[in-house]
């Protein structure tokens, strides 16, 4: 069949947002598979096979890069879907001022990263900073947060909890919300306590809410470049460098070949881990798009 | 409290005397220095956290208002004309919302295109990387939109754009405002991709002067403050005002099950 | 007044033939009526004759012009829909008056048309309301009144009446028998309600599986249905129909109406069971099980009220039966 007339949904609604897409987006990323495989200084690319594969993976320093990138996105996509659910089920359990305090768990998702990473590195100081002196008050001694090798991505990580931790608990609650009462309801009647009623209803029940966090907050650690910049820059050393800040790194050091590169493992690492779990929540009729969607603020 | 206290002690150590902030403690000013902190961190360097403010309304006001557009449009045809082009768009949809993007061939494509280190550059960038969110977003509300209305505009004589402008994109009111919230909050924070696609300091934007600062004022802990609690005044008064519309996007069909 | 006139008319969706070759005459001034189960395809004929599909061969001419390859907007057709699909954002008086604003008509002859139209509705004192301020009713009437405002050659209604309950739906179909007459328009109505086509309809057009089985005035249709089909679709509580061989016919299918059977003990030709009996009022339904024939409706006096299980005879009325080849 011919179409004789035009479709009242023409597609050249779609070419503006095409255009831009492609050519900001996709070419690059297309690119990118290319410029990893040479010796790039922006003009001319000289094809160097697998050699900046190779060169980051005898790193030690790159291939740590790679493994603190791993532990970060599990330790802060864990520690947001539990401490989220923890919370969205205190605030919606009806204590005071809850309207309030859910407002005041979220704003940190709003606030500049930048500026959050400034003042906790203020507060994380070894000796002067508010946390340390609070602690030392107890009479705990406060480890160096930031300056000492083995605890700085930890450090990182829990300044980035309680950064995303408002936006899991407002995904959680939307969750539970969507669960009706009925089957705690049923649960009591069957003579079910508040803990059994947590584990059997509760847990089950919010599923789709618990992909949706552990995806977004999954992408977000990944990716994750702002907060380790205000704070560490990577460092002590290279002991809280990620995936994200190598690639800015040797970015700024003229390793265009090289970045590239990182940009690329970085690409595989976040299909090989996420791709998986949306296939997964596409099947249970979620909308994917959703699952993912607060990707741009999360990150 | 442990939400509260941080912003409490950014607001203290604002107002703070260079000398008290540098102790880092968390205790109440001897001297309150707001006005005088305000204005030296405002005059700074020629005043450009002035400049970086503009440059960042800018980028939010053009790249938000670029992608209501056109993830409206594309979310429209997309919902309305089945094609077998759909799930291929999706895929590449889906590859934009989670894929970061490939930082320095993204340059290299900036220069070849003359839009490297330029605001407009930057815009587009930002459309780019909001695009499919927004058009996630606009075709799942537009699938609730009966397509009679169409219908009825078409019987009435009305072109396909004046469909989508005259009928479509005022029933899209609620969705977009949810979309310019998220969008803007997102942009004005972006400090990585001003960082990358925008050196220079005339093109300076407010994430990138609290960077630049936090070099600068190492002596001088009360300006920098001052600087953050201004960076966070924007982003609380959109909280303040559109809360409604932030929880609606966040958590839009995300959770349907 | 305009005529339709279909000739040889397909579509088809991918593989699925929806409408397989219709050929129609609707007359200058008819309200003409498309009734069918659901999937018949009456409302791809009604959407076809719109513009909104395109057809896959044969023609579509209104008012003696081929219009089959013409825009929805330039075939002189307006169209009330289901759900009245009125724009949410716009007042009444906007919603009445979008189409002429489309046209670049002057504002003051949108002005003066659309309280034309809504004088004629009794609309007036809600011209400046949203649709969600509005009743079913008055959601109904504003669509028609979109419709009017655009004085097209032939309104199209598809199944407007379907979203209002029972007694305004009754009120509606009078009003809409009443705006016939006085537009003396040509109307096309697509609806599954037979008593809707019966009641409004000058000339029925029965649809099954994409082809037409009969066209006629209704009581044609009653009296005299072409196939066992229509037949069963046609008249409430639906004919009775058996195959010819079981009830000693020499033709395929034997049919007679629940009202065309007397109950009688003088020589009946059937014995049945009584299983179920429903008192409406006026009549009494009985549903009786007759051996080898299976279920028998008939429609009998209202104050009949025999008890379950009782056996009664039961005879055609002669001249009644219907027998299909």
């Amino acid at each position: 069949m011919t179409t004789r007339r035009r479709s009242p949904y023409p597609y050249w609604f779609v070419l503006p947002a095409a255009v831009v897409f492609v050519t900001l987006f996709l070419v690059p990323t297309v690119a990118s598979f290319w410029f990893s495989l040479t010796r790039w200084d922006l003009f001319e690319a000289e094809f160097i096979g697998l050699e900046n594969y190779r060169q980051f993976f005898r790193e030690p320093f790159l291939v740590q890069g790679l493994v603190n990138t791993l532990i970060y996105a599990v330790v802060t996509s864990g520690a947001k879907s539990v401490l989220g659910l923890l919370l969205a089920v205190l605030l919606t359990s009806g204590i005071w001022f809850q309207g309030f305090l859910r407002s005041v768990v979220f704003f940190p998702v709003l606030v500049s990263t930048i500026g959050i990473g400034i003042a906790f590195a203020a507060l994380m100081h070894p000796t002067r900073g508010a946390i340390n002196l609070a602690l030392a008050a107890i009479g705990i001694e406060g480890p160096a947060w930031l300056s000492d090798p083995a605890l700085a991505l930890y450090s990182v990580a829990l300044i980035d909890i309680w950064k995303g931790v408002g936006l899991a608990t407002l995904i959680y609650i939307a969750g539970l919300a969507a669960i009706s009462p009925d089957y705690y309801e049923a649960a009591r009647i069957d003579g079910a306590t508040a803990w059994q009623r947590f584990w059997r209803v509760t847990v089950p029940l919010v599923r789709p809410a618990t992909v949706t966090v552990v995806t977004l907050s999954l992408i977000g650690g990944l990716r994750s470049f702002d907060i380790i910049w205000a704070t560490t820059r990577g460092g002590p050393g290279f002991a809280s460098d990620v995936l994200a800040s190598v690639i800015y790194k040797q970015y700024q050091a003229g390793f265009y070949g090289l970045s590239t590169a990182g940009n690329v493992i970085l690409f595989l690492l976040i299909g090989v881990i996420v791709l998986p779990m949306t296939w997964g929540c596409s099947k249970r009729e979620v909308d994917v798009g959703a699952c993912a969607a607060m990707a741009p603020v999360a990150a | 409290m442990i939400f509260i206290l941080p912003f409490v002690y950014i607001l203290l150590m604002a107002v703070k005397t260079k000398q008290e902030a540098a102790l880092f403690l968390f205790a109440w000013p001897s001297e309150w220095r707001a006005w005088e902190n305000l204005v030296e961190v405002v005059q700074t360097r020629n005043y450009m956290l002035l400049l970086a403010y503009f440059n960042s309304t800018v980028i939010t006001l053009g790249a938000v208002t670029l992608l209501v557009i056109f993830g409206a449009m594309v979310g429209y045809v997309l919902q309305r004309r089945r094609s077998p082009w759909n799930r291929v768009v999706y895929v590449f949809l889906l590859i934009g919302l989670m894929v970061p993007p490939a930082v320095v061939p993204t340059i290299w494509v900036l220069q070849n295109l003359g839009l490297f280190k330029t605001i407009h550059g930057m815009i587009l960038i930002q459309v780019a990387y909001g695009l499919s969110f927004a058009v996630l977003l606009y075709r799942s509300f537009i699938a609730s939109i009966p397509r009679a209305l169409d219908e009825a505009a078409i019987i009435d004589g009305a072109r396909p754009w004046q469909v989508f402008f005259r009928v479509i994109l005022p029933l899209l009111k609620p969705v977009t405002v949810t979309l310019i919230v998220v969008q803007s909050v997102a942009i004005f924070n972006d400090f990585t991709n001003p960082l990358y696609y925008l050196p220079g300091r005339e093109n300076v934007t407010v994430q990138l002067t609290l960077f630049n600062f936090q070099s600068q004022f190492q002596s001088q802990y009360n300006l920098l403050f001052m600087n953050i609690l201004l960076v966070t005044i924007p982003p609380l008064l959109v909280f303040v005002f559109c809360n409604r519309q932030i929880v609606a996007g966040m958590t839009s069909g995300g959770v349907k099950g | 007044m305009s005529s339709v006139v279909l000739s040889d008319l397909c579509k088809s969706f991918g593989a699925i033939d929806v409408i397989r070759g219709v050929d129609l005459v609707i007359e200058p001034g008819e309200f003409c009526v498309f009734v069918g189960p659901s999937g018949c395809g009456k409302s791809t004929l009604l959407r076809l004759i719109a513009g909104l599909e395109e057809a896959t061969s044969g023609t579509i001419r209104i008012d003696g012009k081929d219009v089959t390859d013409a825009e929805p907007s330039a075939r002189g057709i307006a169209m009330v829909f289901q759900n009245y699909a009125l724009y949410p954002h716009l007042t009444v008086r906007d919603n009445i008056g979008f189409g002429l604003s489309l046209a670049r008509r002057p504002k003051a002859e949108i002005r003066a048309r659309v309280e034309a139209a809504a004088e004629a509705l009794q609309l007036t004192h809600l011209l400046d309301r949203k649709p969600k301020e509005l009743s079913g009713g008055q959601r109904q009437r504003v669509a028609i009144g979109r419709a009017i405002v655009r004085d097209p050659k032939v309104f199209l209604f598809d199944e407007p009446l379907s979203n209002l309950d029972a007694a305004l739906r009754a009120q509606m179909r009078i009003e809409l028998s009443d705006l016939h007459r006085k537009l003396g328009a040509t109307m096309i109505y697509v609806t599954h309600d037979q008593v809707e086509a019966m009641t409004m309809a000058d000339k029925i057009v029965v649809l099954n599986g994409g082809r037409i089985e009969q066209v006629g005035s209704p009581i044609t249709l009653y009296d005299t249905p072409a196939s066992p089909f229509v037949a069963g679709f046609i008249g409430s509580p639906r004919m009775n129909l058996y195959d010819g061989r079981a009830v000693g016919e020499s033709c395929a299918t034997y049919g007679i109406r629940p009202e065309h059977l007397k109950l009688t003990d003088m020589a009946p030709r059937w014995r049945g069971t009584v299983r179920h009996v429903e008192r409406l009022g006026a009549d009494t339904v009985i549903h009786l099980d007759v051996p080898d024939l299976g279920d028998m409706v008939v429609r009998a006096d209202g104050d009949r009220n025999p008890p379950i299980g009782s056996m009664l005879g039961i005879s055609p009325l002669p001249g009644r039966e219907h027998r299909f080849p």
